[in-house]
């Protein structure tokens, strides 16, 4: 129940931002499902991996790949698709505790909230560049061999 | 000749505007000029000015602009990219391109009642998300309404990026203490984080890291730094706050 409830309100989260960005019609559905989407996929690998940066990372590639395709499809910019789908990725959650830690005196558990909003943050990113890398690195070949 | 430059100046500005990363303006600008018949094209951006050089067999002409603003409109952005692909087609006439960069110009930004009915539904369910009850998404929400009348006053009066943050930062955190004190919420960090949700520089760090990947070091590490400065503007908000409370407001 708390899952539905979850994957509902990230698909709202995602719907909001895509419409703060200006996204329509089509493309801004896809958008939206792109967050239910991203998060019912984080949380059914979480019956198999623990670890939530590894998760992250898997989704984030997941999301940057349906972003590009979509971008290929519609002819439109990559970013349209990445963007809202991956705000319930964000961690938004973590940053917090971090901050409100920084004024528990305990500097440990400080620190450890740092480092698990870090390394959150940083599979965000390495799924997306690793994705965009590829693709960017498959378009380049598909120009040299048109040129050939 | 010129007037063609101007125009695909016009065109990447807009692009950068709207939030495009710098190597799709780059690489859109390179194969618009040369699609027009410009001998050569050297193009340099960073987020906030662009300069541009082209050739022709027997002259040359060289713009600059400055980047002042730069926000997220991919709407905006979809139509300047499908221009820019028609251009290079070469399937647009010279009138139907005035035209066309008009209409894409007209490009609306959402009016300020669906903005602020976004805020109001993205901070609610954050809140939920991270853990919330129904009287956290309310309180959440109704933060985030004010908010986006914050962020909107704020961009006209004061358009500082550092300085928005900031105070939007210190107007969570003492909204959602003054609904905790007030008996309606217990959980105060929930509505903090829906609307700190609103907050974070999410845009930017994405594309600061495709432009650094495909090797615009400089434009990707200039909104890199730009994206941690906000963060850092968020967290002095809330440190403000937390200050001139003594230290402690669980």
């Amino acid at each position: 129940m708390t899952s539905l409830i979850q994957i509902i309100v990230a698909f709202c989260g995602s719907l909001g931002f895509a419409v703060l960005y200006n996204i329509r019609g089509k493309k801004l559905a896809l958008a939206a499902l792109g967050g239910l989407l991203a998060w019912s996929l984080f949380l059914f690998l979480g019956l198999f991996i623990d670890s939530e940066p590894i998760r992250y990372l898997i989704v984030s590639m997941t999301v940057s790949l349906y972003a590009e395709i979509l971008a290929r499809a519609l002819k439109t910019p990559a970013t349209t698709f990445i963007i809202a789908p991956l705000i319930p990725l964000v961690p938004g959650g973590s940053l917090y505790y971090t901050m409100s830690s920084a004024f528990s005196g305990d500097l440990n558990l400080f620190i450890g909230n740092a480092v698990h909003t870090l390394s959150l943050a940083l599979s965000i990113a390495i799924g997306v560049v690793v994705v965009a890398a590829a693709t960017h690195f498959i378009m380049r070949l598909r120009t040299l061999k048109k040129n050939v | 000749m010129q007037n063609q430059f101007n125009k695909i100046m016009d065109i990447g500005e807009q692009m950068l505007i709207c939030g495009a990363e710098v190597h799709r303006v780059e690489d859109s600008m390179q194969r618009m000029c040369s699609a027009i018949g410009f001998t050569r094209t050297d193009v340099f951006i960073i987020t906030s000015s662009m300069v541009v050089t082209v050739y022709t067999e027997n002259e040359n002409f060289t713009q600059t602009r400055r980047i002042q603003s730069t926000g997220t409109n991919l709407e905006k952005l979809h139509r300047l990219n499908s221009l820019s692909r028609k251009i290079c087609e070469r399937t647009i006439g010279e009138s139907e391109l005035d035209a066309e960069i008009k209409h894409i110009n007209a490009t609306k930004q959402p009016p300020l009642w669906i903005k602020c009915l976004s805020y109001f539904v993205i901070a609610g369910a954050f809140a939920v998300f991270f853990g919330g009850g129904i009287v956290d998404f309310a309180c959440a929400a109704i933060i985030g309404l004010l908010l986006c009348l914050l962020t909107e006053l704020l961009e006209k009066a004061m358009p500082n990026k550092f300085f928005i943050k900031f105070t939007g930062s210190f107007l969570i955190t003492l909204g959602a203490y003054a609904f905790m004190r007030l008996g309606v919420t217990n959980s105060m960090d929930k509505v903090i984080i829906g609307n700190i949700m609103l907050l974070i520089p999410g845009v930017g760090v994405i594309n600061s890291l495709r432009d650094l990947l495909v090797g615009d070091s400089i434009a990707g590490l200039l909104r890199l730094i730009e994206a941690l400065l906000l963060a850092f503007s968020i967290a002095a908000g809330y440190f403000l706050f937390v200050f001139l409370m003594g230290g402690r407001i669980i």
